[in-house]
């Protein structure tokens, strides 16, 4: 299996370059530049032309592109225009608050998710289970953006129950608790938000998974041999119909990613979704480049993390 | 949502350096209230009239204190606190808590001899001379030296710096070229005279020296810190980003970058020391402002929008404070082209625009009054002139301006031969052929992008036929790299000026000036602007008439119609004392102080 | 976006089901069959409604009539610019349905086609169309369409659905590539082929109609996640132009908390219709996904 992850990783690469020619590409179509914003009576039109000119936006974009994948490839995603340090830097601040809020939000999720469709499945086509169903449904149809408004204003702003913006207090010196539980607190409300609208595929998966289980030999044995249901539950049935679940963690992140993009504009956290956003509002190409970059290797990373854990967990399954 | 902050960056370069100045100036000059002149008089409905620049809270201060700072902004701010070298307006807001600039100013902005340092101009000689008090201390307990003032020409001037900051104006200073060529050691035009006094020899004299332009820097370095630095690694220094020597009332204590700033007293400001203990300032959203204010989360809203002024207009909790801000908007006409390798403005006859009955026409159609009235609360006003009213000596408030009269614009229309020919309801041109106008309007909130629908139908009513180039209102910075490019789509477009102190409009009305966008140059205005900024006009009198003078001809040529002026908000929460926005204010940030423990909900 | 992913392992092959299942099913199912019924009734209302709405004289502002309440001038009150909001959401709803249509028929039509001889011819056209698949699936889309958005020079609906095709067909055309080769293996093909029955006819006449199942399940999932993108581009205001209503810039205006909480008729409405839409398609999705499926058929 080693060998096949090793592959998949080597397919990788030309997948990741093609994507940063693309995104390199589109960067050089995008009207205006980092200096447009810095227009005003008393800037100097010939500075402007003369930064361009040392920050080489002015080479032909072959040149560009050369200078700038060598670069890449040494880890160097170059300076950021706006916020002027290493754009590694500036994302690895906010890819990390990304990383946290995605983390509570995956927790989140599974506390939530698994026990609706266990329910769901357990009482197949009871009242419970058609409740259950109609949230996976409404929480699949209700656009993340209205739910995290609606959530915003209500828990927010009205009963004042979380921060309603920033990822931390700065009263506190990090490495301390009340650092810990003041990040926390930020990350709550966010991730309660993700983490209901994600919901919806685990649980009918999950649902329908028990729901075969229920019907298969061994659970037929167990239930003649008289081991009482509950047991049955917690013993067989549960323990197989989670498993694959473990596999969608993979898509989960994916999903996470595209979220990101909304989730932390509107709770204005900042993490790796705002920045793109921002970025693309101040021209700031070599960090969107690095951000698509980092998004598709991530959303490469998560298919190929769920085809391992979907091979470990089904041996049936074999990872090509 | 993005490109609003984008303006707020473009504009609050200009207005940032001016925040600071005016942050604390002594006795003088008081007799003159910004918002009691001009422009904003005609209204009625103005709202801004109501509100004072300063704080009435009268009651018994507590003991400290800590001053919750709000900073309305949609992205995390930069964290460049150095004057020489940050970029964002939002550093700059940030900087007005721990910094101080050098020079005082007086209501006109000009450089008084009151602040940190004093300024002498010889006209003869063309030599500036800088002396600075003693006593004075950096925020870690060092004294300040001449060599602190020196220091920031050195990095500005360096080869290695990348702002924005080395242009035409700095180039002003004898030797700053060789410098930055690397052809001198140092600038040869900047000398020390004694540990207090230093000499700056410049190539013109105008009267931006006054106004801390034309080369001279307003703000020190604190040489001992950054020094030995080399200056292209001093933006990603800690000594800049995490924690800077600086010379305002508070310091900079803890940083979540981005987010938050914790600031405290600086023991060794040298007004005395402040009476609040700390200040936290954090980043909120322009949508969660209003609620938080009302919540009672935080003292004061830096940034505050006046379109948002409805959702705090009703809150028992906070006073509203307003000043005038140095800012236009405009509608400007493409009359020409710039010659890009002459560097010159050429004009064009030809061009669509060409007829000044059209121009005033299209002028006099707009329902601006309304629009300030509905959207922005009397906020803003109809601007008549290209010096904002806050310059009391420069601006005109009798100009006329463009005031809303759509039959004045049907009569202009008719009499210039722009009349409807083939029935449809739009006017042809003088030849009878279709005009379509194209408007460029900057991408904004949903107010703005309502606004310009309102405009075409003003433009719609008088039978112009106005639509959006390109099918809709264009993104910030496609928006000025499509106008200064002299796009042909292009034939009006709204835009808008921070002016910066120097009521100068040399940089953006000149033959040579490549944002002079409406590309109207004649020799008649050209020798006016150039009379503005020469010798003679350090009379400000000379000055004001020959700006009078300017703006008469820009009024009856109309290439550019100025549209707003407008005023700045500020909510402040009622627990806060001794709190002022006014640009020629007694009181410092070191003054304010707290009547209760949290502020009022 | 995790959405449009959602389990579509659940699709297991199954010999081809006809009309009549499809009908059995909703007879079983209520609801599916109620929102199926709602789902025509109201997007024909909403196309012929929209016929007789004036746009420039709907778009037209009226300051006066800022925030104006629901009442009778205005059934359903009126925006900031005075406009009246029924009148967006009827037409606001026309044109993110007509989109979300146009992008599903685009890229189904695009994904089948290209799925179809993947899978029936194999060999290097396959491999060819896989990498192509493989590599769009690996750029983050949203990401990707709103850098797209920023660099076209001229805004239109046409250029908005053609930068949203582009990306959106690779889901359709992997899924219906992996029926395909299983179907192409089987013996009916193989009988076509000694027949000589040209390989066009086999594809279209024979394999497609066999799959015509699943196509109309794929179809109709990511129809309801099309309009979801649209909506949701047009919210963070890389979507229709602003001039255009949409259901997205109605929802955007619940940025500002005053909206959000008092003007409740500018944003709530739309947000409803989002999420009913949502619904109804989804309900229905389920049932033509059962009745593809045998295993959890209701009758």
């Amino acid at each position: 299996m080693w060998k096949t992850i090793l592959r998949r990783f080597l397919v990788m690469i030309p997948q990741l370059f093609v994507l940063s020619l693309l995104i390199f590409v589109m960067a050089q179509f995008m009207p205006g530049d980092p200096f447009t914003g810095a227009i005003t009576p008393d800037t100097d039109p010939a500075r402007i032309e003369e930064l361009r000119e040392k920050a080489g936006l002015n080479d032909p974009w072959y040149e560009q592109y050369g200078r700038w994948i060598g670069n890449a490839l040494q880890g160097d995603f170059g300076k950021s225009y706006t916020y002027k340090m290493e754009v590694s830097t500036l994302i690895g601040e906010r890819a990390l608050n990304t990383f946290w809020l995605s983390l509570v939000s995956v927790i989140l999720l599974y506390i939530i998710a698994i026990p609706l469709g266990v329910l769901a499945g357990r009482y197949h086509n009871s009242a419970l289970d058609k409740t259950i169903i109609l949230y996976s449904f409404i929480t699949y149809a209700i656009p993340t953006f209205v739910l995290a408004l609606v959530f915003l204003y209500f828990f927010g702003y009205k009963l004042n129950w979380f921060p309603t913006g920033g990822s931390v207090d700065v009263q506190y010196d990090p490495g301390t608790m009340g650092y810990f539980w003041s990040k926390l607190y930020h990350m709550l409300l966010p991730a309660i938000t993700y983490a209901i609208l994600g919901t919806t595929s685990i649980i009918q998966f999950l649902r329908s998974e028990i729901i075969d289980a229920k019907a298969q030999d061994y659970v037929r044995t167990a239930r003649s041999k008289g081991i009482p249901m509950r047991k049955v539950y917690t013993r067989h049935i549960f323990r197989n119909s989670l498993l694959p679940i473990a596999a969608f963690l993979g898509f989960t992140i994916t999903g996470l990613l595209g979220g990101s993009i909304f989730i932390e504009t509107i709770f204005s956290f900042p993490g790796m979704g705002q920045l793109f956003i921002s970025s693309i509002g101040s021209r700031d190409y070599s960090v969107i480049t690095a951000l698509v970059m980092l998004f598709g290797f991530l959303t490469l990373l998560g298919s190929l993390l769920s085809d391992i854990i979907m091979s470990i967990v089904d041996p049936r399954i074999r990872i090509e | 949502m993005m490109t609003k902050k984008k303006w707020a960056v473009a504009s609050s370069l200009a207005l940032s350096s001016m925040l600071v100045l005016a942050a604390c100036n002594d006795e003088e000059n008081e007799t003159t209230t910004p918002e009691e002149d001009g422009g904003s008089t005609e209204e009625n409905a103005d709202v801004g009239a109501d509100f004072g620049t300063d704080t009435t809270n009268a009651e018994d201060a507590i003991e400290g204190g800590t001053l919750k700072v709000a900073l309305v902004a949609e992205s995390p701010f930069q964290g460049i606190f150095s004057w020489t070298l940050y970029e964002d307006g939002y550093d700059a807001d940030i900087m007005e808590f721990s910094t101080n600039a050098i020079f005082e100013t007086d209501g006109d902005f000009l450089a008084t001899n009151d602040g940190i340092a004093s300024m002498e101009v010889d006209e003869e000689a063309k030599v500036v001379t800088i002396k600075i008090r003693e006593d004075v201390k950096w925020s870690d307990g060092e004294p300040l030296k001449i060599e602190d003032l020196m220091l920031p020409y050195e990095i500005i001037g360096h080869a290695d710096y990348t702002g924005v900051r080395y242009d035409a104006d700095f180039k002003n200073i004898v030797g700053a070229e060789e410098y930055n060529a690397g052809t001198a050691e140092t600038i040869s035009g900047i000398k020390k005279v004694d540990e207090t006094t230093m000499t700056i020899e410049v190539k013109e004299i105008s009267p931006a020296l006054a106004s801390i332009g034309a080369g001279i820097w307003g703000y020190a370095e604190p040489s001992h810190i950054l020094k030995d630095i080399p200056v292209a690694e001093l933006v990603e220094n800690d000594a800049v980003r995490v924690n800077p020597v600086t010379l305002g009332p508070f310091k900079i204590n803890k940083i979540v970058p981005g987010e938050s700033v914790e600031f405290v007293k600086n023991e060794h400001y040298w007004k005395g020391e402040p009476k609040l203990d700390s200040v936290v300032l954090k980043v909120v959203s322009a949508s969660s402002i209003a609620v938080a204010m009302q919540n009672g989360e935080y003292d004061l809203a830096k940034g505050f929008s006046a379109t948002a002024y409805d959702q705090i207009e009703t809150l028992e909790n906070i006073e509203i404070l307003s000043r005038e801000e140095l800012y236009y908007s405009y509608l400007g006409f493409k009359l020409g082209k710039f010659d890009t390798t002459a560097g010159k403005v050429v004009m064009d006859d030809s061009m669509k625009m060409a007829n000044k009955d059209l121009r005033k026409a299209m002028g006099y159609a707009l329902n601006i009054e309304e629009v300030s009235d509905v959207y922005y609360y009397g906020l803003r006003s109809r601007a008549n002139s290209f010096i904002p009213p806050v310059f009391s000596s420069f601006h005109n408030p009798d100009l006329p301006g463009y005031t809303y009269d759509p039959d004045k614009a049907i009569e202009l229309l008719d009499a210039a031969g722009y009349v409807d020919t083939d029935g449809d309801g739009l006017r042809e041109d003088p030849n009878g052929q279709p005009l379509e106008i194209k408007l460029a309007t900057m991408a904004g909130d949903d107010i703005a992008e309502q606004i310009t629908q309102f405009w075409l139908q003003n433009w719609a009513d008088v039978g112009l036929n106005v639509t959006l180039a390109t099918g809709r209102s264009i993104e910030f910075n496609a928006f000025y790299d499509k106008v200064q490019a002299d796009d042909p789509e292009i034939d009006i477009f709204m835009g808008a000026w921070g002016t910066g102190t120097n009521p100068s409009p040399m940089g953006l009305y000149s033959n040579d000036a490549p944002f002079n966008f409406s590309r109207f140059a004649t020799d008649e205005s050209q020798e006016l602007l150039v009379a503005i900024d020469s010798p003679e006009a350090f009379d400000a009198d000379f000055r004001a008439e020959k700006l009078l003078a300017w703006e008469e001809l820009m009024a009856e040529e109309a290439p550019v119609i100025p549209m707003n002026n407008r005023l700045e908000l500020e909510p402040v929460n009622k627990r806060v004392k001794n709190y002022s926005i006014d640009y020629t204010t007694d009181l410092g940030l070191e003054d304010v102080e707290l009547t209760a423990e949290e502020p009022i909900k | 976006m995790a959405k449009d992913k959602k389990d579509k392992q659940e699709v297991v092959s199954s010999p081809p089901t006809g009309m009549q299942v499809v009908i059995r099913e909703f007879k079983k199912d209520k609801v599916a069959l109620f929102s199926l019924i709602a789902l025509v009734v109201g997007i024909i209302t909403i196309f012929v409604w929209a016929m007789f709405i004036d746009q420039t004289e709907l778009m037209r502002v009226s300051l006066r009539e800022k925030f104006a309440e629901p009442g009778s001038t205005f059934w359903l009150g009126a925006d900031q610019g005075g406009r009246d909001i029924l009148g967006q959401l009827i037409i606001g709803a026309r044109n993110s349905i007509a989109i979300a249509i146009a992008i599903t028929l685009i890229t189904g039509v695009t994904g089948v086609v290209i799925g179809l001889v993947c899978g029936y011819f194999g060999g290097w056209i396959d491999n060819m169309f896989m990498r192509i698949i493989d590599f769009f699936i690996t750029i983050p889309q949203l990401m990707i369409i709103i850098v797209f958005v920023t660099i076209v020079p001229k805004y239109t609906v046409p250029i908005f659905i053609l930068i949203m095709s582009l990306f959106l067909w690779t889901g359709t055309a992997r899924l219906v590539r992996s029926k395909a080769l299983s179907e192409s293996k089987r013996d009916y093909v193989n009988a076509s082929k000694t027949l000589g029955t040209s390989d066009f006819k086999i594809i279209f006449g024979k394999i497609m109609p066999n799959l015509s199942s699943i196509i109309i399940v794929e179809l109709t999932l990511n129809f309801a996640g099309n309009v979801g993108i649209e909506t949701g581009l047009s919210y963070l205001g890389f979507g229709l132009p602003p001039t255009t209503p949409s259901l997205g810039t109605l929802v955007s205006y619940a940025n500002n908390p005053l909206v959000l909480s008092s003007k409740w008729w500018v944003w709530l409405p739309a947000s409803l219709l989002i999420l009913l839409l949502m619904l109804a398609i989804n309900y229905v999705g389920q049932a033509l996904r059962r009745s593809a499926d045998a295993k959890q058929r209701l009758g």
